[in-house]
């Protein structure tokens, strides 16, 4: 399903991650750990596309078909969705017109037609309502105003309306409660497919007690330094990361 | 008027927006003068506005008094050399909503000089593209208690266009409210240009004024000028006011396109977002309709 091999990705010259080989086969959801500056987050942007992270060597593939040449618009279209740590505020973009852009484009890339708008709206109201999430802020602009906890519920939301193939949770965990934590991590799991792969992106072992992995793989110093079980989380929680810094 | 009256970039008024230079040695023919029209030239001299004078000897000047509540679109294609000037008294608690759409091509003025007396309502939006030179002048005075002004307004210059939206609002009375967003973008060669002032007489207590502007440069040659002013003479007021240019978020374009949606839609997407911005709530939702549609048309490649 979802194949890293050898990547190198530098930021500004700087070379951030070193050599990173991942494997997700389809149906298995995966937990990446790793303590801050490890460069999760520089993975994450590097896989979607994100200017300025520059892929010096290695390569990464979805179904065996190659996502790096692709401009991130089009790595989203194969179906690749990246949740954002920090989801980004649009003033005067409402969510609904935002996700019918989005629903709409990925469609035409793949050369479909345009949902009809009341089908789209009843999908985005019924995705909507199993996250807990107001109707009414469907109408509000993009991030505007909303909670730390809302603004992950609409990742999750967004997640849930374009039904991606592969999906990146970046640290979903952070900025919700435990309430809001359970709901997103339900809703997650509930896309949990036989045909669909995830990679959790996280600090913290709490998240994985909600989205449990079928694999842990710990990053330090821009390479996977440990591959395991769930039980490796529940090692890192206890003993933390040192001993992969100081190996690494 | 003759060409050598005209204020060139050395005239502060008019250093962004050098008129003599755009006219280019054409002015349209003089009208003949009626007493109308003499009483209009000799308001707009008195008060210093070029564009008045213009309009009284060469284009169209009108004064008008609103009475009730009124809705009015002001458009029409001007060609060649437009002035306009209009001089609109709005009476005790009357209303007046006001659109404004440019799209003249040449030199496209217009003055106007509000009068508002006690508890009326003056509502305005401008929608330019610009021209070779466009301005629109608004002059408010505030002369009643409790009457509200609203100056909200979109401009989008493309190459060789150059819009100039000017306005003063002067508070002499108590009480009053105005409030002022104006959004422009401006593309390689477009310049955009907000002068706006609002002055509060001493005893104008309790006045609650608000002036926004925001503009984008969407390319490299692009230029925006921005001269806000706020003078407050009174010690009882509310006021606030706040002035950017920048650049397009690179954030939001690179999650919109994570979601998918290509590079030239998700900036004309996040470029009308900021623009919509300024169109109020109250407008009519037609109105409303073909205010948006006209941003989306410009956005996606109709730009004159």
């Amino acid at each position: 399903m979802f194949d890293v091999k050898n990547l190198h990705v530098s930021v500004g010259g700087a070379e951030i991650i070193k050599g990173l080989t991942l494997h997700v086969p389809a149906g298995e959801t995966h937990a990446l750990m790793g303590p801050n500056g490890s460069g999760k987050s520089t993975l994450a942007y590097a896989l979607s596309g994100r200017d300025n992270y520059d892929v010096t060597q290695g390569s990464a593939t979805l179904d065996g078909e190659d996502l790096l040449s692709l401009a991130p618009e089009e790595r989203a279209a194969k179906g690749l969705f990246l949740s954002f740590q920090y989801p980004v505020e649009i003033p005067g973009l409402s969510v609904i017109a935002f996700l019918k852009a989005s629903v709409n484009a990925q469609r035409k890339t793949r050369g479909l037609d345009p949902m009809p708008a009341p089908e789209l709206l009843k999908l985005m109201r019924a995705k909507a309502e199993a996250l807990k999430i107001d109707q009414q802020m469907l109408k509000r602009p993009i991030n505007v105003g909303f909670s730390g906890g809302e603004k992950k519920r609409f990742e999750a939301l967004q997640m849930a309306v374009l039904e991606p193939r592969f999906a990146i949770l970046d640290e979903t965990d952070s900025g919700l409660d435990i309430d809001a934590l359970r709901i997103v991590a339900e809703n997650v799991n509930a896309l949990r497919a036989p045909s669909r792969g995830m990679l959790v992106i996280t600090h913290y072992q709490r998240l994985l007690d909600y989205i449990k992995p079928d694999r842990v793989h710990v990053l330090a110093r821009g390479r996977i330094a440990a591959s395991g079980g769930p039980e490796l989380a529940l090692e890192l929680e206890r003993e933390g990361y040192d001993k992969y810094l100081r190996a690494a | 008027m003759n060409l050598a009256e005209l204020p060139n970039r050395r005239v502060e008024a008019w250093k962004y927006s050098d008129l003599r230079a755009a006219a280019g040695g054409a002015l349209p023919p003089a009208r003949p003068s009626s007493p109308e029209r003499e009483s209009l030239a000799a308001f707009a001299r008195e008060k210093g506005d070029v564009i008045g004078m213009l309009a009284a000897a060469h284009g169209r000047a009108e004064r008008q008094n609103i009475v009730g509540k009124h809705e009015a679109v002001v458009g029409g294609r001007v060609d060649g050399f437009g002035a306009r000037l209009e001089v609109l008294n709005v009476v005790r608690n009357a209303e007046l909503t006001r659109v404004i759409i440019q799209n003249g091509d040449d030199i496209d003025l217009l003055s106007t000089h509000v009068r508002l007396a006690e508890g009326a309502k003056f509502r305005q939006f401008i929608i330019s593209e610009g021209a070779k030179l466009a301005r629109i002048e608004t002059r408010v005075s505030i002369e009643g208690e409790g009457a509200e002004v609203e100056l909200n307004g979109v401009y989008m210059c493309g190459e060789r266009r150059h819009a100039d939206f000017t306005s003063v609002v002067e508070h002499k009375a108590p009480g009053g409210t105005t409030r002022q967003l104006v959004k422009g973008v401006a593309a390689k060669g477009g310049r955009g240009v907000f002068q706006g002032k609002i002055v509060v007489a001493p005893h104008a207590q309790k006045t609650d004024a608000r002036q926004y502007h925001h503009g984008m440069l969407l390319e490299d040659g692009a230029e925006i000028y921005a001269k806000p002013e706020l003078m407050i003479h009174a010690d009882d007021v509310q006021c606030a006011h706040g002035n950017t240019a920048g650049g397009l978020d690179e954030r939001a374009l690179f999650y919109m396109r994570a979601r998918g949606v290509p590079e030239a839609e998700a900036r004309a997407l996040l470029i009308e977002a900021f623009l919509v911005e300024a169109i109020p709530d109250g407008l009519d939702a037609a109105i409303r309709d073909e205010l948006t549609g006209r941003i989306g048309a410009w956005l996606r490649g109709a730009r004159p």
